[in-house]
């Protein structure tokens, strides 16, 4: 395996030689900087273009548009992770807009038949493409926007980023084993080029767009 | 794959007899074309990014060594395994040997046009393996027994009665015309697999060489799922998928999405590094990276370096008058329509597929789209070229060249050629078209008119009104 | 800026007339009614007889070494200054990108077609781009298409002059096709190599024609209106083809319909 690499190498060796600039010495200069915008209003825009739905203002309204949404999916069980305090807090205050059960990532995982919402707090959101950026950094888990046929993410408006080079520049240093963003639900449109939305992953994609700054506080308003 | 390239004619002929592919391709390369050209409209910066793009992957090959050398060494500090496959029956081996290894007896798979290339799915069964396709239109094509015909929709040539009769033969799924219903029964199903598959397998849309990352660009969620859940993710990618820096991946998310299906960006990104970390409640404990270079080195050597800046968007398939006549069957391999023609002779070697950079009229509509800038026309120009000096043209056309470059010669020779065709035509059609002109160019009026040569040429006649001489 | 003496960065040197070896032997009307419209802005029209082919045949099917031998003799037959004028996108593509391809191991050749490249133009290019005409004061009426060739739109970029002039024309009904830039299925050797999928496309493009209720399509190559006229003629359609050239010459070129 190793002579392998070596006989690959040389080959690449030989073929790359004579180019006069080093690595990078030939690559373009930094992406211009776009002028500042209002971040949170492009991420409402971009999110609903990819088919997600935003909910934002008082804390109380917001619950019960999302108990009734949650209905509408046919949902009868909500998960959150063990140490997602925001996400805990939401969905327990939910429980009696559907009534809806509690349920854990052991049965998440495990292929539970119930209709399931998963709840977590973003690390981050990207206005330019209307993205929620989940990472698996400080053991965090992914579940809840993996399996569950829909997905809650709660996303404190200030981490809402500009663009996509702001939210992976925090990670490029030691990326943990998974950085996803996540623009909307799934889709596919490989039967007959038609779009459906809904494949493998949450056919649901909700945002609560918090406005205080970090997950974890206890959450008074939206 | 199987390799049919130089039965494109016989093939093409084939598809274009078949009304439902027809159907099927002008309503996906329609839908495609639009919605790619509604979305570049859209994105003012396109052209300044497609620059950029084509910059940065052109610094990549110069310098492919360090790059990837560079990613080796950040993907194995994170717990990857890397391999390098010098050609397909090398990287069958390893794949095999991982999967015996690592005790698999379920892989899930999502898309990966590299794994077609080497038979991968093929491999992986002789070691004991049931690979199941995730992505849903490689899941229909695996279930029907074909290869895919297009490489962002790999079912496009299928209809829904096609698909439904094919879940309910293979799934015991009811029949339905209902695309959503279609699409729910394939999600139960494979639901189920991605929760108990021992190993997950992906291709990668780049690879990260500051950080040793394979991306993987999806809108279904099962490259997640396939590389979030089982305890092994095997990546299969080309050596040639290398991108310097992080901060160079939003460069090519901008023109990836909108050049492929006219998404601003696909629903999904995955960055993976390395295994899990300790404390991760998943992800892969093991990892394993199996790098082709499966002919990829010696392109690089060449004059035709600059192919191996794709990113598999498929816009070059979609807005080929040729591909959307046809489809993508004819080219006969894993690769179709214009990046098909150049990438396939490359790959295999020109012999086994010189019918393939003469299915163009090169109209240069793909080097309009390619979001990096591959100059295809010219890479067509080249290799018919290359297969007059490699002895792949017929004697007949290397004769009736040279008979034409002949008369080209003298401009009296031509005269004279031209005044007595201009007699005979005149005498044989009386001025109207000719029906049916003789091999080879027998093809042209088989459903076309040509015309009669004139009764005097310009060059006779220019003479005669301004008594010029020559 | 209307130039009316052909007077334009070149001078008074005459322009040199490409006549291209297919109008010669199919449409030769269509030589003459470049002749006709570049006389009329005042050009001193050169016609070299010692031209035969620009090579685009060979060198569009591979075979390089005849179309160098060509394309050498195309070289030594234009005289060394000013413009050459072409009725054929394609050809003047051909020498402006493909003679540098030919010749690119062959540093004098190479330098010397760059130089001839830079001063070679299609017809509608040299009138718009170079003489400044805006009205090509042509005679001809009729409800009139276009399509865009492939060579000319993105071979030489041009896109705006063949639609300019048509639409200057008092007696021109002008009206767009869907679909005008793409290709018609021409490819000159593919028509005859692959004529089924050929055909297809003529026929996509024959119905993007028809769609608009023109009674002509017009183009800036031979090539392709020979091409969509074989299929029209072979069917029946109420549709003539027209090279641009005779258009914008107008009744006095007289109509040497191609077929």
């Amino acid at each position: 395996m190793v002579n392998e690499r070596e006989s690959l190498f040389r080959r690449l060796s030989a073929a790359c030689g004579g180019h006069g600039a080093g690595p990078g010495e030939g690559l373009p200069g930094e992406a211009p900087v776009p002028p500042e915008i209002d971040r949170v209003a492009l991420f409402a825009k971009t999110f609903a273009a990819a088919d997600g739905v935003l909910l934002r203002g008082p804390l109380e309204k917001a619950l019960s548009d999302l108990g009734e949404m949650l209905r509408a999916e046919g949902v009868t069980a909500l998960f959150f992770p063990e140490d997602d305090a925001a996400a805990r807090e939401i969905a327990e205050a939910l429980v009696p807009f559907g009534p809806f059960s509690l349920t854990t990532g052991a049965e998440v995982r495990g292929g539970s038949a119930a209709v399931t919402a998963g709840f977590r707090t973003a690390e981050a959101a990207i206005a330019e493409t209307g993205t929620v950026v989940e990472t698996s950094a400080g053991g965090r888990t992914l579940l809840p926007g993996l399996i569950p046929d829909v997905h809650v993410s709660i996303v404190p408006a200030a981490s809402v980023v500009a663009r996509m080079e702001e939210a992976l520049a925090a990670f490029t240093a030691d990326p943990p084993r998974n950085i996803s963003f996540l623009s909307g639900p799934s889709r596919t449109g490989d039967i007959e080029q038609t779009l459906t939305i809904g494949a493998h992953g949450p056919r649901k994609a909700i945002v609560l767009l918090l406005t205080i700054p970090g997950p974890g506080v206890k959450i008074t308003s939206l | 794959m199987e390799l049919k390239a130089n039965a494109f004619g016989r093939n093409a002929r084939k598809a274009l007899l078949d009304k439902t592919l027809q159907g099927a391709l002008e309503r996906t390369t329609g839908r495609f074309q639009a919605h790619r050209d509604a979305a570049v409209a859209a994105f003012p910066e396109f052209e300044a990014t497609r620059e950029r793009a084509s910059g940065i992957k052109r610094d990549v090959l110069d310098h492919l060594d360090t790059y990837l050398a560079r990613f080796i060494e950040e993907a194995e500090k994170r717990g990857a395994i890397v391999h390098v496959a010098r050609d397909a029956a090398q990287a069958r081996e390893i794949a095999a040997r991982i999967a015996r290894n690592e005790g698999i007896t379920l892989a899930v798979k999502s898309k990966s046009m590299a794994s077609e290339e080497i038979s991968l799915n093929e491999a992986l069964q002789g070691a004991g393996v049931t690979v199941v396709e995730s992505d849903l239109g490689e899941y229909i094509i695996q279930l029907a027994g074909e290869t895919p015909s297009h490489i962002i929709a790999p079912a496009a040539h299928k209809t829904r009665e096609q698909i439904s009769r094919l879940f309910e033969r293979h799934l015991g799924e009811p029949r339905t015309d209902s695309i959503p219903g279609l699409v729910g029964m394939a999600r139960k199903h494979l639901r189920e697999k991605f929760l108990s598959a021992g190993m997950g397998v992906s291709g990668g849309n780049f690879l990260v060489a500051d950080t040793g990352s394979v991306v993987l660009v999806t809108n279904e969620g099962n490259g997640r799922m396939g590389t979030v859940l089982p305890r092994v993710h095997l990546a299969v990618v080309g050596i040639e998928k290398v991108i310097p820096r992080m901060a160079d991946l939003p460069t090519f998310l901008r023109l990836l999405p909108r050049s492929a299906t006219g998404q601003a960006i696909s629903s999904y990104v995955s960055i993976v590094t390395g295994t899990r970390r300790a404390g991760d409640p998943e992800g892969p404990d093991r990892m394993h990276i199996l790098l082709l270079d499966c002919g990829r080195s010696a392109i690089l050597e060449g004059k035709y370096r600059e192919v191996l800046k794709c990113v598999r968007c498929g816009a070059c398939l979609n807005c080929c008058p040729v591909y959307q006549s046809v489809g993508g069957h004819p080219y006969g391999w894993v690769y179709s329509g214009p990046i098909g023609a150049v990438l396939t002779p490359l790959l295999v070697g020109l012999p086994e597929a010189a019918a393939l950079p003469d299915a163009s009229t090169l109209c240069g509509a793909c080097a309009d789209v390619c979001p990096v800038k591959i100059p295809l026309p010219d890479f067509l120009l080249e290799l018919r070229a290359d297969a007059r000096e490699q002895g792949l043209k017929t004697p007949g056309e290397i004769a009736a060249m040279k008979g034409y470059a002949g008369v080209m010669k003298r401009a009296g020779l031509l005269e004279a050629i031209e005044r007595i065709g201009g007699v005979l035509g005149q005498f044989f059609t009386k001025g109207k078209g000719i029906g049916g002109l003789p091999y080879p160019f027998s093809g042209w009026t088989e459903r076309r008119d040509f015309p009669a040569p004139a009764a005097l040429p310009f060059r006779k006649r220019w003479k005669i009104q301004r008594g010029a001489r020559d | 800026m209307p130039y009316t003496t052909g007077m334009g960065p070149f001078g008074s040197i005459p322009v040199s007339l490409f006549f291209t070896c297919l109008a010669d032997a199919f449409s030769p009307g269509v030589c003459s009614a470049t002749v006709e419209v570049l006389e009329r802005f005042g050009a001193t029209v050169r016609v070299p007889l010692s031209q035969t082919c620009c090579g685009q045949p060979a060198f569009n099917s591979g075979n390089r070494k005849e179309a160098r031998a060509m394309a050498r003799k195309f070289l030594l037959t234009f005289p060394d200054d000013g413009p050459i004028v072409t009725p054929s996108g394609s050809c003047a593509a051909m020498v402006k990108h493909g003679y540098p391809v030919l010749f690119r191991d062959e540093p004098r050749m190479l330098a010397r077609a760059r130089a001839v490249g830079d001063r070679i133009y299609e017809l509608s290019q040299y009138l718009v781009d170079v003489l400044g005409v805006t009205d090509p004061k042509s005679d001809f009426s009729g409800k009139v298409t276009y399509h865009d060739s492939c060579h000319l739109r993105r071979g030489l970029g041009v896109v705006s002059a063949p639609r300019k002039l048509l639409r200057a024309v008092p007696g021109v009904e002008f009206v767009e096709m869907e679909e005008s830039d793409r290709c018609c299925g021409f490819g000159g050797v593919f028509s005859v190599k692959y004529p089924q999928i050929s055909c297809k496309m003529t026929e996509r493009k024959v119905e993007r024609i028809l769609e608009t209720g023109a009674a002509y399509v017009t183009s800036g190559d031979l090539g392709c209106l020979l091409n969509i006229g074989g299929l029209i003629s072979r069917i029946g359609y109420p549709v003539k083809v027209i090279h641009l050239a005779e258009i914008l010459a107008g009744k006095a070129a007289g109509r040497g319909d191609a077929g």
